[in-house]
């Protein structure tokens, strides 16, 4: 079951005070599948964070459509079975963590008081911040405020989840327990959307992938179907084949791929 | 809505200018405990002189602080629609079941309901203290709580449009002060100052015309203080003799800031609805 679904999906946006409009998405069509981790791959300014905003309501398309659970995404009707963590997130400084936890799990729809207790005391238990629940968050770490922003994402165990660079200021360690706690979320049948630049958290986690660049959707497919074509390529052929000006996409993917898929040596 | 609307007070209350004020505010009570002196023991003065004295305290103290309470209170709750917005803070807001119409009404209603307690504690402390030296209890002054909470509601609704337009704690802080201490006073007495010397219709009449559309902070107080002495209160409009000292207030004044109040808000409702974030 298609559990995102947008077809056409472009968003422009324009200044007030000038002519000048940038096509943040254009004409995006894709779906993203129950039970799987779709990642998002482009460079700053492709679109990523523009797309998950609409599909969150954030901010509006121009043209097209987007369906969350069958459902269009304007109404909130939905909101209940999703989790965001946004990009540099901030939640209220005075707050500590365990209040952070009850605000937004409250906010998510959990409105009885035991049980919302229950899970603030679960997740905080996972995300080793249990010693630090009555601390004021600004006295948090980068690290710290990333793994209380995953808790609150996941607090109200919704079906799909939203993470905008969820690794972002995490030490490596703190990066494995992540992962290991999205592939849990992945087999208990949950959908997760990640966006990323980090190119090896989302090779070892991601089912599938789609690689945006200036609001143009490149190539979308599995991890593998995408670095096949390339792995059997020598480092030289790799780079004679940008030398020779491939066409745009493949220039990009090639570009992106060089990072992290295992070239052989000439 | 009631989660934002707690989250609210305790975004007040973490601001260190509320527990200014209300330090400030516990002097002030402090100084009526300890400054008024109304003492009907041994018949020194007359019930009569008591309610007299009791009523000009508390006009006195409200012609003196109502505009000053109002400004403040918009100064200290002027940043929590600009720092609701933030990147990072509006968008985790907004991903929520939660319709962008009842974080906003939540929000306003947060900070009306922070006010409406912080003037319980002032005007009660000082009604308290005024009923129990003078021994004359004047319930009429706690209608002071409700009319002043209305006027911070009226011009917080400026706070909140203004929030949401520029995010800018500092263009709302301006705006009120210009319009509390400037524009509002001004429009109160064109009549008497004005249009003495202002002959034109034309510019009589954009005068006009500003005055019953802004709102009147100032008017709800004088609703206020004419309720307190027992003074009739006009329907339709307020007048004031510059020779005898002398002004009639007038309940529309009441009524044109509340529809000032609602008609701008609705209007901020809809540009949030519709903005991108």
């Amino acid at each position: 079951m298609s559990l995102i679904e947008t077809k056409n999906l472009s968003k422009e946006y324009s200044s007030r005070f000038s002519k000048q409009k940038v096509n943040a998405l254009n004409d995006f069509t894709f779906t993203a599948n129950e039970g799987e981790i779709f990642g998002l791959l482009g460079p700053n300014g492709a679109g990523k964070t523009t797309l998950i905003k609409i599909l969150l309501a954030i901010t509006f398309q121009t043209s097209g459509s987007a369906k969350i659970f069958g459902m269009d995404v304007k109404s909130h009707k939905w909101k209940n079975k999703v989790g965001y963590l946004p990009e540099n997130h901030k939640f209220p400084n005075y707050l500590t963590g365990e209040q952070v936890l009850s605000y937004y799990g409250r906010l998510s729809g959990l409105k009885n008081a035991g049980e919302l207790n229950k899970k603030i005391d679960e997740y905080l238990e996972t995300m080793g911040l249990t010693k630090w629940r009555k601390t004021k968050i600004k006295k948090y770490s980068k690290g710290m405020m990333q793994k209380l922003g995953l808790a609150q994402s996941m607090l109200s165990n919704p079906d799909l989840i939203f993470l905008d660079e969820p690794t972002d200021g995490v030490d490596p360690i703190g990066r494995k327990e992540i992962r290991d706690i999205l592939t849990n979320l992945r087999a208990k049948g949950k959908t997760i959307f990640l966006n990323s630049h980090l190119l090896s958290e989302v090779e070892m986690i991601c089912d599938r992938v789609a690689i945006l660049n200036k609001g143009d959707l490149i190539k979308e497919g599995s991890v593998d179907d995408l670095t096949r074509k390339f792995l059997h390529l020598t480092k030289k052929q790799v780079l004679v084949k940008m030398k020779y000006k491939p066409n745009p996409e493949r220039r990009i993917l090639i570009k992106l791929l060089m990072f992290y898929v295992p070239i052989k040596l000439i | 809505m009631l989660t934002i609307i707690k989250n609210t007070f305790r975004e007040a209350l973490a601001k260190k200018i509320f527990i200014g004020y209300y330090i400030f505010y516990a002097i002030v009570v402090i100084l009526m405990l300890f400054a008024v002196n109304l003492d009907t023991v041994e018949g020194v003065i007359s019930m009569t002189d008591v309610k007299q004295s009791v009523n000009l305290v508390e006009k006195g103290f409200l012609d003196i602080s109502w505009a000053l309470i109002v400004f403040f209170s918009l100064v200290s709750t002027a940043s929590f629609i600009p720092s609701m917005l933030e990147k990072g803070t509006i968008d985790l807001l907004i991903s929520k079941p939660v319709s962008r119409f009842t974080i906003l009404l939540s929000k306003y209603l947060g900070a009306v309901l922070f006010m409406f307690l912080s003037m319980v504690f002032l005007l009660g402390s000082i009604w308290l203290i005024l009923s129990a030296k003078s021994g004359y209890w004047d319930f009429q002054f706690l209608i002071a709580i409700p009319l002043i909470t209305l006027a911070f509601a009226v011009m917080y609704s400026i706070n909140v449009f203004i929030g949401l337009t520029t995010q800018s704690t500092i263009i709302s802080i301006l705006v009120n002060f210009f319009l509390i201490f400037v524009l509002c006073p001004i429009l109160s007495i064109r009549e008497g100052l004005i249009f003495t010397f202002v002959k034109n219709t034309g510019v009589q009449f954009v005068f006009n015309f500003l005055y019953w559309v802004f709102p009147k902070p100032g008017e709800i107080k004088d609703i206020t203080s004419s309720i307190l002495v027992g003074k009739k209160i006009d329907f339709w409009s307020t007048s004031i003799n510059m020779e005898a000292g002398d002004f009639t207030a007038s309940w529309m004044a009441l009524i044109t800031s509340l529809i000032f109040c609602i008609a701008l808000f609705s209007y901020s409702t809809y540009y949030f609805s519709k903005k991108d974030y």
